[in-house]
């Protein structure tokens, strides 16, 4: 049955399925953009830094050295070091795995989700679809840092628990993505085909719906990614985050702050500027999916 | 909003948000409520609460959860003490301006006190009378275990009767002679005159009637007060609250935290308030409180020790500096009743040992900067006191990781990765001891208060120094409130036992009364006494420290817990470094860590 309805094979009107040339013709465009190549370059240049250079540049992010706190940047410290006498380069490596682990974990649950839930509210349609986008309007209408604020405040979530909290305040937006694609491809000939022919609704769904939808998927992956980041960096900032001597971007942020006028700099900029730029970057890797996706614009 | 957008939005719009984003954290968002330029009026003044302090208690008995020096301070604004014994006048001792009472003869022989209330008004134009002092300590009798200053075998135990001679005349008498400073200082000063003409009731419909005087009517009405109390959105719309003897009147109380008081029109006492409207703000954390004092929205607020180096710009923008010093100690307790590390916590070896990882010197100068003091004993060592015995004075337990790790090792314990644990379990003396099983690992948890820069950072220099002697030591945050009512006094049963440390000392753990006598804190059965120590040879120096008016007495209590460990003990630090708009003054800044708004006053604004 699926060698005869290959979604490949399907004429389609907006959305092109994912096909070997399909992808090389996406590969293309995306290397045409060149901030989505800058983009990709420096998530890759964070994740060397975070996940290789502790081998390369080791430091003992464990125990503090109260005789060396607030260094300058030196030949010993590049960085300097930070109030209780961490060195600051290797801490932005030990706190960068941290947000880019929770960021990126936490993106794909969201994701995750965000495509179930919507893929089955715009197959289902008619009172299931009603009632699955209501809960995403409420979600959707209740700021997700005042969720986290008061999760953070009842309990102290752990590393997987944080991932797990993130996830869940961060699948609203992808579900209706994924919902708007599927109540377009529920009505291709293919599905039709399927359906008349005795297929299942949940083969409907996994096997045409969800591939065929991956182009949005991936796209919206990679802004969950980039938002998840930025949230771990709020909620670290609050002094909600993962817990000492564990730390993140964003709690680094926060624990240089105490010193902004003091003239320790290095206790900020670095953390500040590495949010920004893997923010930014994995935005920019998403826009240029969407443009290398994006059927309109192949030539 | 990031999380509201789509994928259509664009890719330097996102790379603008997340740069604004990052300027939003860089000017703290996170603060306390005014935008204005401080209060912007000589009619008003906005105070800085602690960070991650929300008040959350008003009425004038409660239980332990609502314990806090902050929510007592706004408290006695509203209802006065019968005795205000404090240090609002700049040294520790009866402050009559501000007390119901104006005097206390006490007995020839210790036994009795004869007080006299002065002529004042509730603010519904009720005289306060013997009666409603007899309101208080009716409740509080029959509530004893349930009131937060409860300690076994002291007040109101220790108070045989109270006998009304007239309006304004009465007699509390007790069960021993007892040393009339402590009594005036430590136990009298917790009376707080109710209004029983509005309270004495178990419904917001019923009728005011005497129900006190029998103690099942004193445990519905103790039960209704602390119900309604419970209620914080109507602290300024109940009419409860709106009969007071304070200076001041509740205008507004949100559940977020901040607090406008009103100043009492109706006021007859000698603490007048000078400042009409008094804003208490909430900050989630010392930063946000410090970009509110720059952006000039505080009048009185407080800096990071770590950041005293600035003086400088705050002087500039029209601010002085003035370190707040508290009579109190810092500590640890640890929970002696937690089912897995409670038995370890009884062993003295591991306290020392634990005792021996905490480098008090250096934490004080880099840490605290410079703005602590160590701290080796329950007596306050920050201030000169004839109280403090040498031993204490001279630190029973230095600091050594290495003496601390061959204590551990010389008891049965053998390191495996990193971490103790006990190889030898018995209780032999070179064994880990009585109930401490083989296989146990010596790692501690610890729930800290959150919300402190300074705080994070102790907790991370005892982590790395515990590591350092073989002990793990795990680290949760939870703001102040949570971490006070997670460490409770608990069985070894209980759900809530969970607790093994707790810190709720950023600003000092214990703010003392005059006498530093530890009654509360370290006798068995304490009502802040929260791990549960217990040891009959302190108790008996502990009873003696209230009977007895030597020194000798309180250096033998001193030089006891120095050297037995009930907690932790920590340097204690500055209650705050504060920062004061100049133009403010009027007020000496409280060593037992109470506000006095009443006695705020503006010079020039």
């Amino acid at each position: 049955m699926s060698a005869v309805i290959q979604p490949g094979r399907v004429p389609g009107k907006a959305t092109a399925p994912v096909t070997a040339s399909g992808t090389r013709l996406a590969v293309r465009r995306f290397r045409r953009n060149r901030l989505a190549v800058v983009g990709l370059g420096v998530v890759a240049f964070f994740f060397l830094f975070c996940f290789v250079g502790p081998l390369v540049y080791s430091t003992d992010q464990t125990h503090t050295l109260l005789d060396q706190v607030n260094l300058a940047p030196s030949g010993s410290h590049w960085l300097g070091t930070d109030a209780v006498g961490h060195d600051v380069l290797g801490r932005l490596m030990y706190g960068g795995k941290v947000s880019l682990i929770v960021g990126l974990a936490a993106g794909v649950l969201a994701t995750v989700i965000g495509t179930l839930w919507g893929a089955v509210a715009g197959y289902a349609g008619g009172w299931i679809d009603a009632v699955m986008m209501r809960v995403v309007d409420a979600g959707i209408a209740i700021p997700a840092l005042f969720i986290l604020l008061v999760v953070s405040a009842i309990t102290t979530p752990d590393l997987t628990g944080l991932i797990v909290i993130l996830g869940f305040v961060s699948w609203l937006v992808p579900s209706r993505l994924i919902r708007a694609e599927t109540l377009s491809l529920k009505n291709r000939d293919y599905v039709l085909t399927l359906r008349a022919i005795g297929g299942t609704h949940g083969r409907a769904i996994i096997r045409h719906i969800l591939p065929n939808s991956v182009s949005t998927i991936i796209v919206a992956a990679t802004f969950q990614i980039a938002d998840a980041i930025l949230l771990v960096a709020y909620v670290s900032y609050l002094g909600l985050g993962v817990q000492p001597p564990s730390t993140d971007w964003g709690g680094m942020l926060s624990a240089g702050l105490t010193a902004a006028y003091s003239g320790y700099w290095w206790l900020i900029i670095p953390p500040g500027l590495a949010i920004i730029l893997v923010v930014w970057a994995f935005n920019a890797i998403g826009d240029g999916l969407r443009d290398a996706f994006d059927v309109r614009g192949r030539g | 909003m990031i999380l509201t957008r789509t994928v259509n939005s664009r890719r330097w719009a996102l790379a603008a948000g997340a740069a604004t984003t990052a300027a939003v954290l860089l000017s703290g968002c996170s603060g306390g409520g005014t935008t204005s330029s401080g209060s912007g009026s000589s009619d008003s003044i906005n105070y800085a609460l602690p960070a991650n302090f929300t008040p959350n208690w008003i009425l004038p008995v409660g239980t332990a959860a609502h314990l806090n020096t902050n929510n007592s301070s706004i408290s006695q604004s509203l209802w006065e003490p019968l005795i205000a014994y404090d240090g609002s006048t700049g040294k520790v001792g009866w402050n009559k301006d501000n007390s119901l009472a104006t005097a206390a003869d006490f007995a020839e022989d210790g036994k009795s006190v004869k007080i006299t209330l002065g002529d004042r008004h509730w603010s519904d134009g009720e005289q306060i009378t013997s009666r409603d002092v007899q309101f208080w300590f009716n409740l509080v009798k029959a509530n004893k275990e349930d009131w937060a200053s409860y300690s076994p075998g002291k007040a109101p135990d220790n108070w045989t009767a109270l006998k009304i001679v007239d309006d304004t005349h009465f007699t509390i008498t007790f069960d021993k002679a007892y040393n009339t400073q402590w009594m005036l200082a430590n136990e009298l000063s917790m009376i707080r005159p109710m209004p029983q003409h509005v309270w004495d009731k178990t419904s917001d419909a019923g009728k005011v009637s005497d129900l006190d005087l029998t103690p099942e009517g004193a445990k519905k009405v103790w039960t209704y007060l602390n119900t309604a109390a419970k209620k914080i959105s109507g602290y300024a719309t109940d009419p409860l609250w709106k009969t007071v003897s304070g200076p001041y009147t509740i205008k507004s109380f949100s559940t977020a935290g901040k607090v406008q008081l009103l100043a009492n029109a109706k006021y007859d006492g000698g603490g007048k308030a000078n400042i009409k409207t008094v804003n208490l703000l909430p900050f989630t954390t010392t930063d946000a409180e410090e970009n509110a004092l720059r952006a000039g929205t505080v009048d009185y607020g407080y800096i990071n020790a770590t950041n005293l180096s600035q003086e400088a710009s705050f002087t500039a923008k029209g601010y002085t500096l003035k370190p707040w010093a508290g009579w109190a100690i810092t500590y640890m307790p640890y929970n002696f009743n937690n089912p897995a590390m409670g038995p370890v916590f009884k062993q003295l070896y591991a306290r020392q040992a634990i005792q021996m990882s905490v480098d008090q010197a250096t934490l004080s100068k880099v840490i605290f900067n410079g703005t602590a003091v160590s701290t080796y004993g329950p007596v306050p060592q920050g201030q000169t006191s004839s109280f403090v015995s040498e031993a204490q004075k001279n630190n029973p337990y230095p600091f050594s990781t290495a003496k601390a790790r061959k204590l551990l090792t010389d008891h049965g314990w053998t390191e495996q990765n990193g971490t103790m644990v006990c190889t030898d379990a018995g209780s032999g003396d070179d064994q880990c001891g009585a109930g401490v099983d083989k296989g146990t690992k010596f790692k501690m948890q610890v729930l800290s208060q959150s919300g402190s820069t300074v705080t994070d950072n102790l907790m991370s220099a005892l982590q790395s120094s515990f590591a350092k002697s073989g002990i793990g030591f795990g680290i949760k945050t939870a703001p102040v409130n949570s971490v006070l009512s997670q460490a409770g006094q608990c069985k070894a049963g209980d759900s809530g036992c969970k607790w093994q440390l707790s810190f709720f000392g950023s600003a000092g753990s214990w703010y003392f009364p005059a006498y530093p006598s530890g009654d509360s804190l370290f006798a068995t059965g304490g009502g802040s006494n929260f791990g549960s120590y217990s040891n009959p040879d302190v108790d008996k120096l502990v009873e003696k420290t209230t009977t007895d008016s030597s020194d000798a007495a309180m250096q033998k209590y001193s030089e006891a817990l120095a050297k037995d460990l009930p907690v932790i003990w920590l340097p204690e630090p500055d209650y705050q470094v504060s920062v004061v708009r100049s133009g403010l003054g009027g007020f000496a800044q409280d060593s037992l860590a109470n506000f006095h708004p009443a006695m705020w006053k503006w010079t020039k604004k």
